[in-house]
């Protein structure tokens, strides 16, 4: 059985369960590299030119520690998943940077996802990449249709229950029977955490961000807690077309929690990330217009989990003054 | 209208010479004064932290000609992976947010820029008649063609000058001839007599100069304040510079050849597929593929320009190294903390080291 490696590292959180459907049912197996650990990081860290922001250090790291457990690595090229709508110019060079990189890697299985160039284009990339593992045109068509219901299903049962992608992603790994503890809305305080879900979700490089703010007393809300089309539709009145893919995970996340009225806003991006830089700004624009607090937490390799835990202490103690003095 | 303009180099220059032509009718062209650290200031004091250096100087330019009354601002767009589409969005914001009453005009200069081009001329010039955009055009072109080969025998003579610095004072009394002519014939002229005057410079005889390329993100390459004169700086030290990319370059692709099937860049994407397969936004394949033509073209090394935190080039930085086609690059980013005196100690270790191995290779 072939095997197919998956760094879990950026567009992991978002896809993987779409990805697994569609080569399982293709009979490959599944090979997904350990949460970030400090060999990966390290390792990550001394290949790539410094300037290079930390999640894609990190995805070397990951697929160094890939390299001798499978046949290939998967690292599709996501250009454009929406009208006129981009990904960060690294997601494009991901592929040619491995073979840079990491010259150790097993092939590289690189699609390239560009929705602008209609439907025919995007079949036959598919197809292209389903033939290196059956020839069987209809196999490759189940598989694809398997892998929409997967990552349809994934999506909403994060928005239904409420659940991070993280507690999604372990409920599908650990298979039946154990299912996870429903969220806690006992606490009294909610905060909106916004950010790419490949640094809100990797407890490495956040220092465990949302499991501290529970245990803090905070009902954590994240993009991925509210439908898509609600993101969609709350960054569309705000900003118009988007110009980023993630854009709606963001400036959407946050126009639609500021909405929500929730008690404070914390944004979390990583030094140096371009989209982020001029994102960010926008959302911190306005949560002074609605008057929530809003906190922006900018993590790299440097970050101290005791300066984290104090800016994150302060801003909670001042939410709680704030609903005091307002009282 | 009265129509505020960013810098980049000598981009101004057309500016003004369409208006000259074209009359302005109720538009009034402002310029914004050159751009300087009071600029950079700006820029940086209003920007979000993390934008890039071109964000940030341009912002300031914009700002700038907001004080010196404008109500109509044009800006380039891009519709691609940089942050450069989203620039317009944020800066209007931001503008808005000062207490300025301006509206945004559109230069596209990924997609559709023969449209883009054409439609913003029409705005600016109220439906102006065709033969008169068209010769206006004309001899605004005329002024970038000449000044970009004045630039070029500049880069040539610079480095083998025997009394520094002659150069660049032709230099400069050459942008402002040819900023000053009014028409064709003038622009024609003066180009012939400065580049007479360049060539006329007392030169070594027996100077071999280093020979380098220029590549990377196309605002901090093409302007001067942004890049610190870098070219000049390496002029200083007798080295050759070589660089492709020039606003007349642009000019007359995207008006003409890019129409007829003609990719200028056809050749240097060729050069980078086998190390970076397809366009990553901004310059960055082209970095990686100019990369391997000046090596194989012999150049002694490569000058590598990019914003600090510039998308695409953190992709062709990553790539650059591993290239079969080897030779030694200097990526140089630049940010607001960035000081000359860092610049230039880095440019002289880095053509000692090409001298040293021209010398071992000679060997």
């Amino acid at each position: 059985m072939l095997r197919v490696g998956i760094p879990r590292a950026l567009s992991y959180y978002q896809y993987y369960p779409g990805w697994k459907a569609f080569f399982e049912a293709l009979g490959a197996e599944m090979v997904v590299s350990p949460p970030t650990n400090k060999a990966i990081f390290t390792a990550g860290n001394s290949r790539a030119v410094a300037e290079t922001c930390l999640p894609v250090k990190l995805f070397f790291g990951h697929v160094i520690s890939l390299a001798d457990k499978c046949d290939y690595t998967f690292i599709p090229v996501l250009r454009s998943l929406g009208k006129k709508a981009y990904y960060c110019s690294k997601f494009i060079g991901l592929p040619d940077m491995t073979r840079a990189l990491v010259p150790e890697c097993p092939p590289v299985l690189d699609p390239e996802i560009d929705l602008n160039k209609g439907r025919r284009s995007l079949y036959r990339i598919i197809y292209d990449l389903g033939r290196h593992f059956s020839s069987d045109e209809s196999k490759i068509k189940k598989a694809v249709e398997q892998a929409e219901k997967a990552h349809l299903a994934y999506r909403k049962e994060m928005s239904d229950r409420k659940i991070t992608p993280i507690q999604a992603l372990d409920e599908m790994h650990k298979d039946e029977g154990k299912s996870y503890l429903e969220p806690d809305i006992s606490p009294s305080l909610s905060v909106a955490v916004i950010g790419h879900q490949y640094v809100i979700y990797d407890d490495y490089i956040n220092h465990r961000l949302i499991s501290r703010l529970q245990a803090m007393g905070v009902r954590v809300l994240t993009p991925e807690m509210a439908e898509q089309k609600a993101l969609d539709i709350a960054m569309t009145k705000l900003r118009g077309a988007p110009h980023w893919s993630f854009e709606a995970d963001i400036i959407g996340a946050g126009e639609y929690y500021l909405g929500e009225k929730v008690d404070g806003i914390i944004s979390v991006a990583v030094f140096g990330c371009g989209p982020d830089s001029m994102m960010i700004d926008m959302v911190r624009h306005r949560a002074s217009e609605f008057r929530i607090p809003f906190l922006h937490l900018s993590l790299d390799e440097h970050t101290s989990e005791g300066g984290l835990v104090t800016r994150l202490e302060a801003f909670l103690d001042m939410i709680k003054r704030k609903r005091r003095v307002c009282a | 209208m009265r129509v505020g303009i960013p810098h980049c180099g000598n981009a101004y220059i057309i500016a003004e010479a369409l208006v000259q032509k074209l009359g302005n009718g109720e538009n009034e062209l402002i310029v914004p004064p050159p751009t300087s650290h009071r600029t950079l200031d700006l820029g940086v004091k209003y920007s979000p932290v993390e934008a890039c250096l071109p964000f940030k100087l341009t912002l300031g330019n914009l700002i700038e000609a907001c004080e010196l009354g404008a109500d109509t601002l044009i800006h380039a767009r891009g519709t691609g992976v940089c942050r450069l589409g989203y620039y317009v969005k944020e800066q209007e914001q931001i503008i808005r947010d000062l207490g300025y009453d301006a509206h945004f005009l559109t230069l596209d200069v990924s997609q559709h820029k023969f449209r883009s081009i054409i439609r913003l001329m029409k705005d600016l010039t109220n439906d102006a008649p065709w033969p008169k955009i068209i010769s206006a055009l004309r001899f605004a072109m005329g002024k970038l063609f000449a000044l970009d080969k004045i630039e070029k025998v500049v880069h040539k003579v610079r480095a083998v000058e025997l009394e520094k610095g002659r150069a660049n004072q032709i230099y400069r009394e050459a942008v402002k001839a040819i900023g000053e002519a009014k028409t064709v014939g003038e622009v024609k002229s003066a180009s012939k007599e400065y580049i007479k005057k360049l060539n006329h410079v007392p030169k070594d005889p027996t100077a071999d100069p280093v020979k380098v390329g220029i590549v990377g993100e196309v605002y901090v390459v093409l302007d001067p304040f942004a890049n610190m004169d870098i070219e000049m700086e390496l002029g200083k030290l007798g080295v050759e510079v070589e660089r492709t990319m020039s606003l007349s370059r642009w000019v007359k692709y995207s008006l003409f050849l890019n129409y007829l099937g003609i990719d200028e860049w056809k050749e240097v994407h060729e050069a980078a597929m086998p190390y970076l397969k397809r366009d990553v936004g901004g310059d960055g394949w082209e970095s990686v593929g100019e990369k391997v033509v000046y090596a194989r073209e012999g150049y002694d090394g490569l000058v590598h320009l990019a914003p600090f935190t510039c998308m695409p080039e953190i992709v062709a930085q990553n790539i650059m190294p591993s290239t079969k086609e080897d030779i030694p690059v200097l990526t140089v980013l630049y940010d607001e903390q960035m000081a000359r005196p860092g610049m230039i100690t880095r440019l002289e270790a880095f053509v000692d080291l090409l001298m040293f191995r021209r010398k071992r290779r000679g060997t």
